[in-house]
């Protein structure tokens, strides 16, 4: 039963993601980029990690997406339009260092010895998590909101209007 | 062969294939785009791991990944809007200079 949410899963994420990379528009592009999100929202559940796959889709299926929509509108479509499709050169470039470099990494993977289990989970995702959070990782918690509204001055410094 | 270990060759497809489509994309847009397919594809990793290890740091580290995402969103589109204003929409061959 694992396999074939497994393989239901994988194979949605597989065909979203060349969808992704090789669709001409830009519109359709990030349709295919919100089934891969909500794909993996999937993968996250069945992985057992429902905190993260609630995040993953407030912030991405929602936040992002819409973002992404929104500068879209915010373009001219025919600026948008002159610019579609895909490198070929590139494209025969990048195969074979993809096909190489996915054969090393799987084959690493699939011989290398991994770390033993520490099995020190009480069941529950949330509250491991959050225990984990807003202890252990504090500090960088509060640095990533420190971060944010950063990158909130350098939107706006970068998006305002020239006068 | 376990159901982590193939999900962490799937989040290495979907790194690799993140990185083709910055290669080969000619729309700003869309290189962006394939930068969150990256991202997406270290979330994945870091979760299986998470799984097979019985662990939750990797799920913290995957949430400060959200984070950055969403930074690293506001930021690059701005920038897509500054450039696009400054010569009007170019590809990303054209855009080779850094001011003027």
């Amino acid at each position: 039963m694992e396999w074939i949410i497994t393989a239901f899963l994988s194979l949605w994420l597989i065909v979203s993601t060349l969808g992704t990379i090789f669709m001409k528009n830009p519109v359709h592009v990030i349709l295919s980029f919100l089934s891969a999100i909500l794909a993996m929202a999937g993968v996250f559940l069945q992985m057992g990690a429902e905190l993260l796959a609630g995040l993953q889709l407030i912030i991405y299926a929602v936040a992002i997406v819409v973002f992404y929509v929104l500068i879209i509108t915010v373009i001219p479509w025919e600026k948008v339009k002159r610019f579609e499709g895909i490198y070929k050169q590139e494209l025969l470039w990048g195969i074979p260092f993809f096909m190489i470099a996915f054969g090393v990494m799987s084959y690493m993977t699939l011989k290398g010895k991994f770390a033993e289990p520490l099995n020190v989970l009480s069941g529950n995702n949330v509250k491991d998590v959050g225990k984990n959070l807003f202890t252990s990782y504090l500090f960088p918690f509060e640095v990533a909101s420190v971060i944010l509204l950063i990158a909130m001055i350098g939107a706006i410094l970068l998006g305002r209007k020239e006068e | 062969m376990s159901v982590e270990k193939f999900y962490l060759i799937l989040s290495i497809f979907l790194f690799l294939s993140g990185f083709l489509g910055i290669l080969i994309r000619k729309n700003l847009i869309t290189i962006l785009v394939s930068t969150e397919l990256m991202l997406n594809g270290i979330n994945l990793a870091f979760v299986s791991i998470d799984r097979m290890l019985g662990s939750t740091e990797g799920q913290v580290f995957a949430l400060f990944v959200l984070t950055v995402a969403a930074a690293e969103v506001a930021v690059g589109l701005g920038i897509i809007i500054a450039i696009f204003r400054l010569r009007g929409y170019e590809g990303s061959s054209e855009t080779v200079h850094l001011r003027d």
